[in-house]
């Protein structure tokens, strides 16, 4: 080591460990907050010492929390919105380990969508651009075909926008679908939509909470330029067997959850299916063509003794669709995550995690006497350390590593009558290592600040090509089991909040993320079977800085929230295909891929109501998302396809009796860009449409109203059921699907723009059970 | 080709849409030059047709462009100068497409010079037409039918096919093409597949088989990408042969054979 990196080292660790020190004797308490009734922990409830603010801590996403505080005797208060405060008075004298359960509030108090452990967390918390959804509490918002839906009410977020009906993915911050990184218990999903995005892959009974960073992640996060959707599934029932489920009218869900061993084991499995299928072969016109999916999430947790906890989960979804006799495609997710939870001393906790992933999709056509198949897959080894350093009151470090070992299948034809050679698995690597401190230097300043260095590998056992505007320059063979190109990418995260008053608070961040996969798409909608590519010789990392900075205030004893974040972002090395790409046939795709640059910018305004009778939010978005692509466009910036100038959403929930809430959600969000035509003429006898520019139209503003209700049976006997009745566009909008452009039908010497319009008016209801 | 399926699938199989047209303000743009030729391995002459884009509100009335020079050549050193026989429309007089050469087309209009390339492709014999059984209800002669094209592609990588096809009569407006990047040397398995064709027993299918160059192949492909559905491409004028000035349209060279089949 030479004195240059000695100096950046020891600079480094002075950064990081802010300490101060102290004549006094400290000790530190300890432990995980759970939920009373049923064990799982509780993730984000405050634990602060009565008249000390500056001595207070969070738990993690394990329930864990520390606190370190002179010898003395304290007052310390457990809080988290929804549950009962818990007081202990403690007389500390040497390390304590402290676990407590909490209790919910009952029902009419703790009616609020998203749930904050304390009032006034939304001021205090670092983070910027952070919205958290509690799955119970969602429960009662009405939802299309009478599935809640996580994901779904995650849209209705400012910043946070829909692909659109019957399109999988969602736009953060101007981001691509493919630039949100999704993860089930850690594990990547790479399609999170069932049906082509009228479901989500998560199947909210088995679900306990789910965050989402816009862009401003701490460095534990990485891989993604856009955002962070961390669904996290509950960990099962510790205390009594239970089983919850939902019969609806095209799919129905059941989960059972119990403990397997006195307070030190539990398990949760939890199934779905859509039956819409069955109705389908009623009809004559369907009867062979068939359309479902399922999914399988289970979890099981073991306490092996205070200080270590295993937690095992999978999950399995499948899509299946099949036209006729010829045409099929199915497609699906599995993951599986096995962590071990170590508190290695009062101080630290130690979370290490081994993680598999896989997408593929499979598609079948041809004849009676011979069959095509399309496949491709992605498929992930992961391995993951992260350690949580409670230094002090003040400093609270994350360190750790994350190492994956990606396989991409791609899309690759087979059948008997193929000839073309069997495209190759390509193998790489994706590591990286991080920092991650949280400093509250006074009671007002808090500064979050971390670093991840990322490098990607190609690894050995394909050839990759090397072009220059799609013209093969050279090719490297890389033999099995050697080392390709590497790329090298620091990342630097920061963020502070400044509290301004008791009321309100200022907000900042930058963050750099790179993104080594990409999901290669040349339709307005994304499919299934679009396909992911890793970096290549080619293909270089997208990296993203964005800029963000927020004010929030809270009126009325912390009931309103509001708050106004605007954010820019610059996106490099933004990847489409040329026009004219053949991306089915073509020996390498790499070959048909262009490269430019993205920028987006925008600002975010929320009113959430919290407490009351009526909770629920309004959220307003202005945005704009722009790209340039060399060879797309004449190389003019031109509007991204996620680029939605308004974005509306308004949510309410209203408890009418103990029984009975009603809810209500309306969006309103402008036309996608598109692609219009500005003339037209004739080839081989056909009409066929000029186009001038990319994407210089809109598609017709977006607007929609659902209403839903919901009556909650008395419990009784431990038994508690209730009915969920939803109808989506209330008053039948025709919002446009697709619009496209022909001769008209009954005059051909004129041509005519066709809207085509999907679901007006769709009724569910919905009966969900637990004993 | 995977896209459409795909759509076609979804359409069919997940919704109930409605549609209805609707009145769009679209930009006018200033017309521009189209260009359409075809030399063929059928007897003479050959024509090129050169009109201008119209907007997309008015009828589908292209205005010829009159009074061009158009001059073809082939790699044999045969040039014929083409004569416009009526407005807009150019003919051959002295070349005949054969298998093998390479055509050039010049083009000097408005001030303008545009050049093309295309190369007849060597025949592929199209044996016959099958009919896969595509959907099928209790009863038989609601059956429909998709019409798989049984041709062997010779061994050599680089053919492209391009099939327009015509039930009873009627066009099917589908863009049919096909490389043989994926079954090289070997019969084809892929069908026609337009899920609206509704061929039923007892119709009457036609198909025009014609073997295209890459640069054809490239354009009416682009062509194919673009539909109604919701995975569609971006829309995009599709890359063609015309260099020098820009153009729209094709000029290509392609083989050309019928065959028309009784569905059974």
């Amino acid at each position: 080591m030479n004195m240059n990196t000695k100096t950046i080292v020891t600079s480094i660790m002075l950064l990081f460990s802010a300490t101060q020190i102290f004549a006094q004797s400290k000790y530190t308490i300890s432990g995980t907050v759970s939920e009373k009734k049923n064990g799982e922990t509780v993730i984000g409830a405050s634990v602060y010492v009565k008249d000390n603010r500056s001595a207070s801590v969070i738990t993690h996403a394990y329930g864990f929390y520390s606190i370190t505080l002179p010898e003395g005797k304290y007052q310390l208060i457990f809080t988290m919105v929804g549950y009962q405060n818990d007081t202990i008075e403690i007389s500390l004298k040497a390390n304590l380990q402290l676990n407590r359960p909490l209790t919910e509030k009952p029902k009419e108090l703790s009616e609020v969508i998203i749930k904050s452990k304390k009032a006034n967390d939304n001021l205090l918390k670092p983070q910027i651009g952070v919205e958290k959804l509690n799955v119970a509490s969602i429960a009662k918002l009405p939802v299309i075909f009478g599935e809640k839906d996580i994901l779904k009410t995650a849209q209705l977020l400012p910043g946070i926008k829909s692909a659109g009906e019957g399109n999988s993915g969602f736009f953060v911050r101007g981001g691509a679908a493919d630039q949100n990184l999704i993860l089930l218990d850690e594990a990547p999903v790479y399609n999170a939509s069932h049906l082509l995005g009228f479901f989500s892959t998560f199947n909210s009974d088995a679900l306990k909470d789910v965050t989402i960073i816009k862009g401003n992640s701490p460095a534990q996060y990485g891989g993604r330029l856009s955002s962070v959707m961390d669904v996290k599934m509950k960990d099962g029932n510790n205390k009594n067997f239970n089983v919850t489920g939902g019969i609806g009218l095209i799919s129905s869900r059941v989960s059972v959850e119990s403990p397997f061993a006195k307070e030190k084991g539990s398990f949760i499995v939890s199934g779905r299916r859509t039956y819409a299928d069955l109705f389908l072969k009623l009809s004559e016109d369907n009867k062979e063509n068939s359309m479902y999916f399922y999914d399988l999430n289970a979890k099981i947790n073991y306490r092996i003794n205070n200080k270590n906890r295993i937690f095992i989960s999978g999950y399995l979804g499948r899509d299946v669709l099949a036209l006729g006799k010829s045409f099929g495609v199915e497609w699906g997710n599995k993951t599986a995550t096995v962590r071990w939870n170590s508190v290695i001393n009062p101080k630290l906790f130690s979370n290490t995690s081994f993680i598999y992933s896989d997408y593929n999709y499979k598609m079948n056509f041809g004849t009676s006497s011979s069959e095509t198949r399309m496949n491709s897959e992605i498929q992930d080894f992961n391995l993951k350390e992260e350690l949580q350093f409670y230094l002090n009151s003040k400093n609270t470090l994350k360190l750790g590593f994350n190492s994956i070992r990606h396989k991409i299948t791609p899309t690759r034809i087979s059948g008997q009558n193929t000839s073309a050679p069997e495209k190759k698995g390509r193998l790489s690597l994706e590591n990286a290592v991080f920092i991650n401190n949280t400093w509250q230097a006074t009671e007002k300043f808090t500064l979050d600040y971390g670093l991840r260095l990322s490098a990607y590998t190609i690894l050995g056992g394909d050839t990759y090509n090397i072009y220059n505007n799609g013209v093969l320059m050279d090719s490297v063979v890389l033999a099995s089991g050697k080392f390709g190109k590497t790329y090298l990418n620091v990342e630097p995260r920061i963020q502070f909040n400044y509290l301004l008053n008791e009321v309100s608070s200022i907000k900042g961040g930058y963050a750099r993320n790179t993104q080594h996969l990409h999901l290669l798409s040349n339709s307005t909608s994304s499919s299934p079977t679009d396909q992911w590519i890793g970096d290549s010789y080619n293909i270089k990392p997208e990296i993203s800085d964005q800029f963000s900075l927020g004010y929030s205030r809270n009126f009325r004893d912390n009931s309103y929230q509001t708050g106004v974040e605007i954010y820019y972002k610059t996106m490099k090395n933004q990847i489409d295909y040329k026009d004219g790409a053949d991306i089915n046939t073509v020996p390498d795709i790499e070959s048909e891929l262009l490269y430019g640059k993205g920028r987006a910018f925008g600002a975010e305004f929320l009113i959430k109501k919290l407490q009351g009778k009526l909770t629920g939010w309004i959220g307003y978005t202005l945005s704009k998302t722009e790209r340039k692509i060399n060879g797309i466009n004449n190389n003019n910036w031109y509007n991204a396809k996620q680029d939605r100038t308004h974005d509306i959403s308004v949510v309410g929930v209203y408890q009418l009796t103990p029984k009975w809430s009603i809810s209500g959600v309306f969006v309103y969000g402008t036309g996608s860009a598109v692609t219009y035509p500005s003339g037209k003429y004739e080839v081989n006898g056909q009409t066929t449409f000029y186009y001038s520019e990319r994407n210089g139209y809109r598609m017709p503003a977006y607007h929609r109203m659902d209403i839903g209700a919901t009556y909650t049976k008395k419990k009784r006997n431990n038994r508690e059921s209730s009915w969920n009745f939803s109808l989506y566009n209330v008053y039948g909008r025709e919002n446009a699907y697709t619009i496209s452009f022909a001769d008209s039908e009954t005059d051909p010497t004129k041509t005519v723009a066709t809207q085509t319009s999907l679901f007006r008016w769709v009724p569910s209801v919905t009966y969900n059970f637990k004993f | 080709m995977h896209k459409i399926i795909f759509a076609g699938i979804v359409l069919m199989v997940l919704f109930t849409s409605c549609t209805k047209e609707i009145d769009i303000n679209l930009n006018n743009a200033s017309p521009q030059i189209v260009i359409e030729g075809h030399i063929t391995n059928e007897a003479g002459p050959y024509s090129v047709k050169i009109s201008k884009t119209v907007n997309f509100s008015e009828p589908n009335n292209y205005p010829p462009v009159s009074s061009a020079s158009v001059v073809i050549s082939d790699n044999t050193g045969i040039v014929d100068t083409l004569t416009e026989t009526s407005p807009g429309l150019y003919k051959t007089s002295v070349l005949s497409g054969i298998p093998g050469r390479t055509y050039s087309l010049n083009v000097k209009v408005e001030g303008k010079n545009f050049n093309a390339i295309s190369t007849l492709p060597q025949v592929v014999n199209l044996d016959s037409l099958a009919f896969e059984l595509f959907t099928s209800s209790g009863n038989s002669a609601e059956n429909s039918y998709l019409t798989l094209p049984v041709f062997t592609d010779p061994d050599s990588i680089g053919n492209a096919y391009q099939f327009i096809q015509t039930v009873n009569g009627k066009l099917d407006k589908t863009i049919f093409v096909l490389n043989d990047n994926t079954f090289n040397g070997l019969k084809n398995d892929q069908l026609l597949f337009n899920p609206d064709a509704e061929i039923k027993s007892g119709d009457t299918v036609s198909v025009e088989f014609r073997c295209i160059d890459q640069s054809t192949y490239a354009y009416f492909y682009t062509l194919s990408q673009i539909n109604d559905g919701p995975f569609s491409i971006t829309p995009t004028n599709p890359p063609n042969n015309i260099t020098g000035s820009l153009a729209l349209g094709i000029f290509t060279a392609h083989t050309v054979q019928k065959i028309s089949q009784v569905v059974k």
